[in-house]
């Protein structure tokens, strides 16, 4: 279960809403940026309407470089296709931008990331006799496979975090070192970090394993072990994560959640 | 040809059935409900995202077997009776990622028998296969570079497609708007397709501009005119994705039984067409907002619905 950190902890924002300015913080103005369904295509909304206006967002279903004023729920939501440079299709997208090799960074969820940056979004439990079956892959596994940095932002808890997935959807590192280039994927060392509303995680390219670099305010490490089903490495210069700017509060309030779909609006404003 | 005897005529029991649309976008709603009210039933449903089409087809309990990249509804929740039956193994998943499957139906489109990927390697949709089939990929060394694993995927070739687009001549020349998700590949690896479109045009117009036609009519079976479609999911630059009617599929979705069964009762047996299904989801006055919605995302970025 997740850590309880209210919100007067952190006096005028939580941290549903950090972490979604923080995973947007990692695009870079001018990026590539292959978007998934839900907190992804929030975080990429809030990046174009903040510090990041020309990167450039391709969606699975065809937009390529649309303008996003809306925040869209699905990759096939009109929101998502106003003002593109090119509506194509699901072969334009993940074949010949993503496949191709020109995609800067994979923004998707999961249901499980296990201590290699392996993500299953296909199954919890056996997959033949499954205790729940989840959507599957849908364009996650062409992406974790073709990106050369793999940005992922979900909520901390333990069962998202066990140390093996119970279903590898999407490659991480595997099983260690040298184990993408032994199964044949052409991007041998991605860099995979991992967003919550606790932590910001990096794989290390040497091990392929995730190292903490960064703590939400208010959290300290004990929280993060006590919610993660593997012991995470440290990195030697840990940060705390940067309290949201205004400007990033304003936007994601009153322009890209406006009616508090993702994160819920508590008390405090 | 009217939709009754377009799903009579090309789609039958034990057909593999590509579905078009993703998600909440331009699922073949229509055609849908006729193949329910036919009772075609051990149908392989394929596509990549499959969505509510699908769900209802599996809830109508017609379906065998889906090959795809995934099953739900993103932001409105799981595809449930999928769901459900895939956990009791009441039917079969083999899943692929969205590339893996668009690849298949490039090789088929293109009369090949197979084509490569560099997706998949390392991950578990390798290692496990849905119990009926035979072979699902192969991984060869690629020969231009000794050492390199490649994937095979085989093509897929459906016996029939159906899909809704905005605009169609009478001989089935389709001009598909905004995005066109996996359909222009899958649509021309398949047998028949039968398309539902918002308009007919005049054959004149689409001839007058053919860099514009998506897909021309000798891929196409059948073309009916069957305005909103596509209702609940939406039509770009027509109207909205109706949420209201989405989340009250969804609650009957999810509870299943005889939900599932009243709903099917009430909106596909229980209407003579995809017209009376309209009436009864909120009629013209209902159709009107999801319309207003859409020309108000395309007026806010200055396009012509």
């Amino acid at each position: 279960m997740t850590v309880g950190l209210t919100r007067s902890e952190h006096g005028s924002y939580d941290l549903d809403e950090l972490m979604i300015i923080e995973a947007a913080r990692h695009i870079r103005n001018g990026d590539v940026v292959m978007v998934g369904t839900g907190l992804p295509m929030v975080a990429t909304t809030l990046a174009m309407k903040t510090h990041a206006p020309e990167l450039v967002a391709v969606i699975e279903s065809g937009p390529i470089d649309p303008v996003i004023m809306q925040t869209p729920i699905s990759v096939s939501d009109p929101r998502a296709m106003h003002e593109a440079a090119r509506l194509g299709s699901l072969r334009e997208v993940l074949g010949c931008v993503l496949q191709r090799g020109l995609v800067d960074i994979g923004f998707i969820g999961g249901a499980q990331i296990d201590q290699f940056g392996n993500i299953n979004s296909t199954v919890i439990g056996d997959y033949r006799s499954p205790k729940v079956r989840l959507p599957g892959s849908g364009g996650a596994n062409d992406i974790a496979c073709h990106a050369r940095r793999l940005l992922i932002i979900v909520s901390h808890e333990k069962r998202r975090f066990p140390l093996k997935c119970d279903y590898v959807t999407s490659p991480g590192y595997l099983n260690g070192p040298g184990a993408r280039q032994r199964a044949g994927l052409k991007v041998l060392t991605p860099t995979i970090t991992v967003v919550t509303n606790l932590v910001v995680m990096e794989t290390d390219a040497e091990t392929g394993l995730f190292c903490v670099t960064k703590l939400m305010p208010g959290v300290d490490l004990d929280a993060v072990y006590g919610n993660t089903g593997f012991r995470p490495g440290v990195a030697s210069a840990l940060e705390e994560v940067a309290p949201p700017s205004d400007r990033d509060l304003e936007t994601l309030r009153e322009e890209v959640d406006p009616d508090g779909v993702y994160v819920k609006r508590g008390k405090s404003h | 040809m009217g939709l009754r005897e377009a799903v009579g005529r090309f789609v039958f029991d034990g057909a593999v059935v590509g579905l078009g649309g993703q998600n909440i976008g331009r699922c073949a709603m229509a055609t849908v409900h006729e193949i329910i009210r036919q009772g075609k039933r051990d149908l392989t449903l394929v596509g990549c995202n499959l969505s509510i089409s699908m769900d209802l087809l599996v809830g109508a309990d017609l379906v065998r077997r889906c090959e795809g990249g995934s099953g739900n509804l993103e932001r409105f929740g799981s595809t449930f009776c999928w769901r459900r039956k895939v956990q009791s193994g009441e039917i079969e998943m083999e899943d692929f990622s969205h590339l893996g499957m668009v690849s298949r139906f490039l090789a088929g489109e293109m009369g090949l028998p197979f084509m490569p990927t560099k997706s998949l390697l390392g991950s578990d949709i390798l290692v496990h296969k849905a119990p009926s089939t035979v072979k699902k990929y192969e991984i060869i060394e690629n020969p231009w570079n000794p050492g390199e694993a490649v994937v095979l995927l085989p093509a897929l070739n459906p016996d029939v497609s159906i899909i809704h687009v905005q605009k169609s001549d009478s001989m089935g020349n389709v001009i598909i708007g905004g995005f066109t998700t996996h359909e222009p590949e899958m649509v021309r690896a398949s047998r028949n397709t039968i398309v539902t479109c918002e308009e007919i045009i005049e054959s004149r117009q689409i001839r007058s501009d053919p860099e514009r036609t998506t897909l021309p009519h000798i891929y196409i079976s059948a073309v009916v005119h069957q305005p909103w479609g596509a209702h609940p999911t939406s039509t770009y630059r027509y109207y909205d994705f109706d949420a209201e009617h989405l989340r009250f599929y969804q609650e009957c979705a999810r509870a299943g039984g005889e939900q599932v069964k009243a709903y099917l009762d009430r909106f596909v047996f229980g209407s003579e067409s995809f017209q009376d299904y309209l009436e009864k989801v909120g009629g013209k006055e209902r159709l009107l907002q999801l319309e207003k919605a859409m020309k108000r995302l395309c007026a806010s970025k200055g396009e012509n619905p």
